[in-house]
């Protein structure tokens, strides 16, 4: 019979999750988790006002700091965490490496386990300024040589971790089983006339990474569907200008933010297609998303957005491959398409799966005391030694 | 300053203005121009000629500015040493001559300064040594004159930066031969400035663009080190020569342990020191995205923070930690700026990952 162990859960906003992809996996891991071990999350005082703060939520434990857990509040917020729970805990499961630049006292002088999930090469992202991309370089390395295990969302990170650092990262990445297929009503198609007809849709944050300029472009080239796009266009420059620019087509439905679920499900759902601009974050949590809604996507062809779909979606690179794509789809080979994704998600992206990979990372990390190599054992050898033995050739790995 | 001091630069600025546009056509049919290559920064063959303009306008400008003294003929074996050096490196400039070749001609000129009595005769306090036995001063100025004339010659890598080096490296010993009441030593460094702003006019221009070539960095760098032997010699007090050991320091610390680090690091990978790669301190701060201007005004102004450091530090303490303070902060910004190379290269790489699944 396994004993309890005491998990501290560091880097997030917070339960109940209203936020982002960490805040969702975290209320989904004390769901799943919250009866073999004793879980405590570290929220963000600065989201959840005094009034509705609790102690205790779904069997977790509740401890608030009085700073926000993005930005750059989110060193001290992530170094207080984690100071925190040196007193108590026995593993450390991180959620971004803002607070690791204190993992190599907290890996030299005391004996508690580190998980530390690097999200997706964050240092490259164009929204940060030079001074937080030099210091999330700084913090990512720190973060995967002080930890037991890091985790990335993506295999195409985990090539990258095992260049950089010849070290093994973990995989996990996340569950869409939240989602919802939502029945068209009569009120729905009051509010979106575009329900009774097929329409391509697209849900995320308006930032040039993502491509949102290229693809409202292309739709304006192509008469294959209308396109229907939702997300944050007022809260930068980039997306002011483009909702300006691209209102006026009269197949472009350009929607701002949607927050209920329900209502966000009836619009993604019911398309005929998801166009996923992403060219950065590893997995991301939309795309998957659209796959268990058994959505035929198009893609960004960058290497994360090919792992996730495992090669069987449609990719473009360019506005010119897109305009090429969307001209030459048919109705069977999207539904064909839809199948396959939805089996994917099925098969990789629930959150009791991701949970259960949680589940085996946090006994590995409770039984390991060095992380993994990538380099095979043969390569500690010396090279003499191999000489006498006439097995030289076992140095160069390329033999095999 | 009056008219009449700024007279020897005025002077030596108008010959080089004069000079150069000239010298420009000459080089072009004659070849003496630098042709682009794949690791180089320029796409279109410059004439090679500022060391030969900067060199005549600056002797010229020193002989019209001073009345004949004969006290003047004791430098004239330096002004042969010179031609000799600056002729070198116009032939090297057109016809590649071979490195061995160029280290023991410098050698040479190097110990043939030792004998005319410019020398490194003391180290002025730094570890608390100060005079030293003759054979330490022999080898001492041999590894410094060639050392610097080579660390300087490889500074020269994008527009500006050797003779913006060289104007502050003049400037500073300008300084000091007022404080030493030299006034040849004064009306010299006048005169290199003059000519080395007249050089940058055109190095910076983009219609009528000149390089300085090898000849013109070997000479420079070579009357740089010279001339702070040579001041350090005839300082006239004890505070006043530390002072002038930290302001050359300052100046040249940069070039120097940029090339000690560029050669340890290449042997360090099994390959020749000589070995052609981008991993000076101008591709340094190149890779950190600025354009070729504002990294030579970032590499200058590092002189510039250096040499404050150098003069703070000895103002409050002493020599010794002085120098070491220089040394750490330029260590600090080596390793910032190194730091800031390997993040692009793991972007390009990682750009190249993404885009090959």
């Amino acid at each position: 019979m396994q004993t309890k162990k005491k998990i501290a859960i560091i880097g997030t906003v917070g339960v109940p999750a209203n936020y982002g992809g960490f805040e969702t996996l975290t209320e989904h891991l004390i769901e799943d988790l919250g009866d073999k071990h004793h879980l405590t999350v570290y929220c963000s005082g600065k989201k959840y006002a005094k009034a509705e703060r609790v102690k205790e939520y779904k069997g977790a434990k509740l401890t608030y700091l009085p700073l926000d857990a993005n930005g750059i509040q989110s060193i001290p917020y992530d170094t207080l965490s984690i100071i925190h729970s040196l007193f108590y805990a026995d593993v450390l499961l991180i959620l971004g490496v803002a607070g690791a630049w204190i993992l190599p006292f907290v890996k030299w002088f005391t004996n508690k386990k580190i998980i530390i999930s690097i999200d997706g090469i964050e240092w490259k992202r164009d929204k940060w300024n030079i001074l937080a991309k030099w210091y999330l370089f700084w913090a990512e390395g720190l973060a995967v040589k002080y930890s037991h295990i890091d985790i990335s969302d993506n295999e195409a990170i985990q090539d990258y971790t095992a260049a950089r650092y010849g070290s093994l990262s973990r995989i996990i990445e996340y569950g869409a089983d939240h989602t919802m297929k939502v029945p068209i009503t009569t009120e729905a198609i009051e509010q979106y006339s575009f329900l009774n007809n097929p329409y391509a849709f697209k849900v995320c944050r308006i930032e040039p990474e993502n491509n949102v300029h290229l693809i409202l472009e292309a739709f304006t080239l192509t008469d294959i569907m209308p396109l229907v796009i939702v997300g944050n266009w007022d809260k930068s420059q980039y997306g002011v200008e483009l909702k300006e620019k691209y209102s006026k087509y009269a197949n472009i439905y350009i929607l701002d933010p949607i927050y209920n679920q329900e209502k966000l499900d009836v619009l993604r759902s019911n398309a005929s297609l998801y166009v996923h601009g992403h060219t950065a974050g590893g997995t991301n949590p939309s795309l998957v998303e659209a796959m268990y809604l058994g959505l035929p996507i198009i893609a960004n062809s960058v290497s994360y957005n090919k792992v996730t779909t495992e090669n069987k979606a449609i990719y473009f690179n360019s506005l010119e491959t897109l305009i090429h794509e969307l001209d030459n789809i048919y109705t069977s080979k999207l539904k064909q398409i839809g199948i396959e994704m939805e089996q994917i998600a099925k098969r990789r992206y629930t959150w009791s799966h991701i949970a259960q990979k949680y589940q085996l990372l946090v006994d590995e990390a409770l039984a390991i005391k060095t992380k993994i190599a990538v380099m095979p054992e043969i390569s500690t050898l010396k090279n003499k030694a191999l000489l006498n033995s006439g097995l030289a050739h076992f140095k160069t790995f390329k033999s095999f | 300053m009056t008219f009449s001091t700024l007279l020897p630069l005025l002077t030596s600025l108008i010959l080089t203005i004069l000079i150069i546009p000239v010298l420009r056509v000459v080089a072009i049919q004659i070849g003496l121009t630098d042709k682009p290559n794949i690791r180089k920064v320029h796409a279109t063959p410059i004439p090679l000629v500022g060391g030969i303009a900067v060199f005549a306008a600056a002797t010229l400008s020193f002989s019209l500015s001073m009345t004949f003294d004969p006290t003047i003929l004791i430098y004239k074996n330096l002004f042969i040493a010179l031609v000799i050096l600056l002729t070198m490196g116009v032939i090297d400039d057109r016809f590649d001559l071979r490195a061995s070749f160029k280290l023991i001609v410098q050698l040479l000129l190097a110990h043939y300064t030792f004998t005319v009595g410019i020398k490194i005769e003391s180290l002025y306090g730094l570890f608390g040594i100060y005079d030293i036995p003759t054979w330490g001063q022999y080898i001492l100025t041999l590894v410094i004159i060639t050392g610097v004339v080579n660390a300087y010659n490889l500074m020269d890598g994008i527009d500006g930066l050797a003779g913006g080096l060289g104007i502050l490296g003049f400037t500073m010993l300008t300084l000091f031969a007022i404080i030493n009441s030299h006034v040849q030593m004064t009306v010299l460094s006048l005169a290199f400035i003059g000519a080395l702003v007249g050089f940058l006019k055109f190095n910076f221009s983009k219609s009528q663009k000149i390089f300085m070539g090898d000849a013109g960095s070997l000479m420079i760098g070579f009357v740089l080190v010279v001339a702070s032997i040579h001041l350090l010699q005839i300082s006239t007090t004890k505070s006043n020569s530390a002072f002038v050991l930290i302001g050359i320091i300052s100046i040249l610390l940069l070039p120097v342990i940029d090339a000690i680090r560029v050669f340890r690091a290449r042997l360090k990978k099994g390959k020749s020191p000589f070995h052609a790669d981008r991993t000076h301190l101008h591709h340094l701060v190149l890779s950190m995205g600025l354009k070729h201007r504002a990294s030579t005004m970032s590499i200058l102004f590092m002189v510039l923070t250096i040499s404050s450091v150098g003069f703070f530090l000895y103002y409050y303490t002493n020599t010794n930690l002085a120098i070491l303070g220089m040394m750490i902060a330029l260590i600090l910004m080596i390793n910032l700026l190194q730091f800031n190379s390997q993040i692009q290269t793991w972007k390009e790489k990682i750009k190249m990952m993404e885009a090959n699944y």
